[in-house]
């Protein structure tokens, strides 16, 4: 099951400000990502031919964008949805265009996660009508994403013993991370003992436990292999990707347990067996860290650690940058800010090029210190294979692997 | 039966749902009814139309005990609805009942998302929520054909180890 192993790229990669206050609509965000990431590219007018995006409700279609960008598309399409779906499109992409519908993706989010429809579940969102499936959670004050993930996180604690302490050592890590990204916006370092002693949101999450409501758009550009060859940077390949797996009984996970399984679980087998590698073999990766506990789930199901030994895991120090295998050298959507998990695919582009826009002068021209201290480097030294995870909730995940 | 009001949320019951309506309304009976598959006979939750172990789409409903055990809970302590904001802290918890437990897998079993109440239908105390409590249905009367199923704690002893989160 070698799928495409290395004959699509990601070649160029943009984003907006990671804000809370950005101040314009999602369509202005759009077309400036995605402009950046062309221009990173080195791609020229009218180069890029098909466009994907993802979003809950909340964003600007791709056809409004396109002309914005004097794009004439070949292929587009606005898919619902949030978390998993980065790595889900990039599949798509690689889809499209082996099936000679397009030659080249671009692909996009853009939200005011904070200023117009939040994230968290407040303001319009808590006030839609609850129909269908949802009658099943919602009437019970079971609406947002930590909300519905708690039960998940709390089962793991009563059957492997795992400890807030333990998992409070993803926002330390992830915080440690951000302090070397210029773009984060949460710069500044935290301890352990400051996410324990932040509040209680709903237990077992401290507010230092979630991720943060951000207003930015992402975009990643996807072509052939034999097409990066002539483009601007040095082509990253994807080895392998699987998205969006689920646990059986989607209509409602909690039926079929353990509970405290993850997607992950059934996405593995499809990704690592189209990449030929091992978990072994990963230099970086790229959790989707909603929360702490997601992180520590995604790593245990994708087999990095023994399942039930998350927490030693992410509390080890192998997750941080200096580490065996650092996670989220942005800082990730704790620290930098929230994306729906493109940001963390980005990173990881950056990383594998050798040119992540930390602190270092020359950083961005893959002149790098290695120096972890804060304000300075968070390059890791000859990363050859980056993976990421993502997460919609705990029945449905993707999955990706790339190489240089 | 349309709509109706709850803690700030419109539950939308319209006439040609063929899910949840019959299932409310047993509810508003103070009956806890789940879909049965008429080829294989299991049981399943939430209500739907095919039988996910066979896919037949022949089924029955047919009333349950209503007796079960804590198998994961969550404390809200920031509530994300308004209309909660006067119950919070309050416990969601998952509750697994007694028929069918794994089954027909070890994993497998009908759980069911609800709040832990007290008699008088108010959010249980935090230190009295546990994983491995024995629970019992209540029904928390909303609309003439509309009540939520909910659960309170029960005299029996607990079913295996009983962990709360310090
Ligand atoms: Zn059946």
């Amino acid at each position: 099951m070698s799928g495409l192993r290395n004959r699509y790229c990601i070649v160029g990669v943009g984003e907006t400000e990671y804000s809370r206050d950005s101040g314009r609509t999602t369509r202005a965000m759009a077309v400036e990502a995605i402009g950046a990431a062309v221009l990173d590219a080195g791609l020229g007018p009218g180069q890029v031919d098909g466009m994907l995006s993802y979003q809950l409700a909340d964003s600007t279609p791709a056809p409004w964008v396109a002309a914005d960008l004097g794009l004439r598309l070949n292929f587009y399409m606005d898919v619902l949805g949030g978390g998993s779906s980065t790595e889900a499109l990039i599949g798509l992409a690689m889809g499209a265009i082996e099936a000679g519908m397009c030659e080249t993706v671009a692909l996009f989010r853009s939200m005011n996660g904070y200023t117009e429809v939040r994230i968290g579940g407040t303001g319009a969102r808590a006030a839609q009508p609850v129909r269908g499936l949802d009658l099943a959670q919602r009437p019970y004050g079971m609406t947002s994403a930590g909300q519905n993930f708690a039960l998940t996180f709390m089962r793991h604690m009563y059957e492997y013993g795992t400890t807030s302490a333990q998992v409070a050592h993803v926002r330390a890590a992830h915080s440690r991370h951000a302090s070397q990204n210029p773009k984060a916006l949460l710069k500044e370092r935290v301890t352990v003992a400051d996410v324990l002693a932040s509040r209680w949101i709903v237990k077992p999450l401290h507010l230092l436990d979630c991720c943060l409501e951000t207003d930015n758009a992402t975009c990643l550009i996807v072509t052939s292999a034999e097409r990066a060859r002539d483009l601007r940077q040095r082509p990253v390949y994807v080895m392998g990707v699987a998205g969006r797996v689920s646990k059986p009984r989607t209509d409602f996970h909690w039926a079929h347990g353990p509970i405290t399984r993850v997607a992950g679980y059934f996405a593995r087998d499809i990704v690592f067996g189209q990449a030929g590698v091992t978990p072994e073999d990963v230099d970086v990766t790229g959790s989707y860290d909603a929360f702490t506990f997601t992180t520590m789930l995604q790593l245990e199901e994708y087999g990095f650690c023994v399942k039930g030994e998350g927490g030693a895991y992410v509390s080890s120090g192998i997750i941080e940058l200096g580490g065996r295998r650092p996670n989220n050298t942005s800082g990730g959507h704790l620290c930098e800010g929230y994306t729906h998990g493109m940001s963390m695919v980005i990173e990881n582009v950056r990383q594998l090029r050798g040119t992540v826009d930390d602190y270092c002068p020359d950083g961005r021209e893959g002149k790098h210190s290695y120096d972890y201290a804060p304000g300075r480097c968070r390059q890791v030294r000859d990363a050859t294979i980056a993976m990421n995870m993502g997460w919609a909730s705990p029945p449905t995940g993707s999955a990706l692997i790339l190489g240089r | 039966m349309p709509a109706v009001e709850y803690r700030g949320m419109t539950l939308v019951i319209p006439d040609n749902d063929s899910e949840w309506k019959e299932y409310f309304a047993a509810a508003r009976a103070h009956r806890l009814i789940l879909r049965a598959c008429v080829a294989c006979g299991r049981l399943r939750y939430p209500p739907s139309h095919g039988c996910p172990w066979c896919a037949d789409l022949g089924w029955t409903w047919r009333e349950v005990s209503g007796r079960g055990t804590i198998h994961s809970y969550e404390i809200v302590v920031h509530a994300i609805q308004p209309g909660f904001r006067d119950w919070a802290p309050y416990p969601v918890v998952l509750v697994e009942l007694d028929e069918q437990r794994g089954q027909p897998t070890a994993d497998e079993a009908l759980r069911i998302v609800a709040n832990l109440v007290r008699p008088d239908l108010r959010p249980e105390a935090e230190e009295n929520v546990a994983i491995g409590k024995r629970v019992r249905v209540v029904f928390q009367d909303l609309a003439d054909q509309v009540a939520l199923p909910q659960f309170t704690l029960s005299d029996e002893p607990p079913a295996g180890r009983v962990w709360r989160l310090a």
